[in-house]
């Protein structure tokens, strides 16, 4: 727990000097790290765990993205703030340490969450990039966000191809009807929008910022709202 | 016939698709029938429910059937349009991902009309009809629990029985069903006392082998058409 104090004073710090942000992602990789070794496994399940995964492939994901920002002092900081947010809520949030059911223990669910956060992380900096366009105008940040959504959706469906896998192989079925696989397709329905809308010059723009803002809404209901408000085998 | 060839139409239609989503996401939790849907075939399914809770599905298999369409138009438009391009890769990976997003259309396609799941409770010993030749009869059970109790490991020794002989040996094992004749064999639950026992699922998926093929273009698809653009950008 002293890890993550000390990764969110760091974030914290990052709000008045930048630098701030390295050690604090450090000190979020540190801990789970930490909690990989303590566990003996991918420590990836439980709100606990994928919140500081989440926070810190955000802070992660932020970096090569911020190279290439003219005014990169308003994007660290909304950065740091929402990283810092995430995690107070893994500080608070309970520590899933049972062992993993045998059927959790494949490769498959391995890529399929991990590839889900990163992506999740992305279509963070991409409602981020879009909010600083809504702000500064600028056209290279609408392309930015573009091209931090187009990633995302990459990992996304990545993710939902090798979770497809894992269920066919872990119960006879690749799609099962549940909350949480409609809202991931409401999800990956969003983004497809997204990507075929740019390709409009109506589109483009404001209403583009826009769709990167709540898509990331809508990213954070199919991971928390699902997860804890419905009953689902991705229920925490 | 325009309408097929423009993207303002997938625009509408991905629109209208994503607000059946929603729909369903609200509807399907508060309704006890969604709970049957992978007993049998999702069409025979579709048939004997209400069409008051079945309306979104029933809107989204319409509407993706349109989109079906739609891609297909305009994927055949854009390669003939733009075939004497120097970069034909970034010509046909959007292409590929498009037949990819339309494999898997097919498997969701093949496993409504085919697919089914059903349940059996079983102990060592226990057999289970499959179907009219085919007799399968579990042999052993192995549950291993760590000191707290938690299951950490498990397998189920099978066999497959014609006119009672036994023509093969199978083990279910965690991510490790047994197949046989199109059926997937998996163990849905568990229970160690007071007797080892399992809740064996017997699902078909027709679909299965599309949704592969789809998921595999479209990774190919998408993978080349973003190192390109990093490429193109450099």
């Amino acid at each position: 727990m002293t890890i993550l104090a000390l990764s969110f004073a760091s974030y914290l710090f990052a709000l008045y000097k930048r630098q701030f942000l390295y050690p604090g992602l450090l000190l979020q990789v540190a801990y789970i790290i930490s909690r990989g070794i303590e566990l003996q496994r991918l420590p990836l399940v439980g709100p606990h765990d994928t919140l500081v995964f989440l926070s810190a492939s955000i802070a992660a994901f932020s970096i090569p993205f911020a190279s290439l920002l003219k005014n990169r002092k308003l994007f660290f900081n909304i950065v740091t703030v929402t990283t810092a947010i995430f995690t107070v809520f893994v500080m608070i949030s309970k520590k899933h340490n049972a062992p993993l059911p045998p059927v959790l223990k494949t490769f498959w669910f391995e890529c399929h969450v991990v590839l889900a956060f990163m992506s999740y992380a992305l279509f963070g900096v991409a409602a981020i990039l879009g909010y600083l366009y809504l702000r500064e105008k600028e056209n290279s940040l609408e392309g930015l966000q573009y091209r931090a959504a187009l990633i995302g959706y990459c990992l996304f469906t990545l993710s939902m191809i090798f979770g497809g896998i894992w269920a066919y192989l872990a119960w006879g079925t690749y799609w099962m009807w549940t909350p949480k696989e409609l809202w991931t397709s409401i999800l990956w329905m969003f983004y497809s929008f997204y990507l075929h809308a740019r390709l409009r010059q109506w589109w483009m723009g404001k209403p583009m910022a826009y769709l990167g803002i709540a898509g990331f809404l809508i990213t954070m209901f199919t991971y928390l709202g699902v997860s804890l408000l419905m009953k689902s085998s991705h229920s925490f | 016939m325009d309408f097929f060839f423009s993207l303002r139409t997938s625009l509408w239609l991905l629109g209208i698709i994503l607000v059946l989503f929603f729909a369903g996401a609200v509807i399907m939790p508060a309704h006890e029938e969604f709970q049957t849907i992978h007993s049998i075939p999702m069409f025979e399914w579709l048939m004997q429910q209400k069409p008051a809770v079945t309306w979104w599905l029933w809107g989204l298999i319409g509407f993706l059937a349109v989109l079906t369409l739609n891609t297909l138009f305009c994927s055949v438009e854009s390669i003939v349009k733009k075939r004497k391009v120097t970069q034909w890769l970034l010509l046909i990976s959007p292409q590929i991902i498009h037949i990819g997003f339309l494999f898997m259309l097919l498997a969701h396609l093949l496993s409504a009309t085919g697919g089914s799941q059903e349940f059996a409770a079983a102990q060592e010993g226990t057999t289970l009809q499959i179907t009219d030749n085919t007799v399968l009869r579990v042999k052993d059970i192995y549950i291993n629990l760590d000191y707290y109790g938690y299951v950490t490991d498990w397998k189920v020794n099978v066999e497959y029985l014609s006119g009672g002989k036994a023509f093969k040996t199978d083990t279910i094992a965690p991510n490790g069903p047994s197949v046989q004749m199109g059926f997937n064999i998996n163990v849905k639950d568990m229970q160690v006392y007071p007797q080892e026992a399992v809740l064996l699922q017997i699902s078909r998926e027709p679909g299965a082998f599309w949704a592969l093929a789809g998921g595999v273009l479209f990774m190919f698809g998408i993978i080349t058409l973003i190192a390109l653009k990093i490429k193109m950008e450099k």
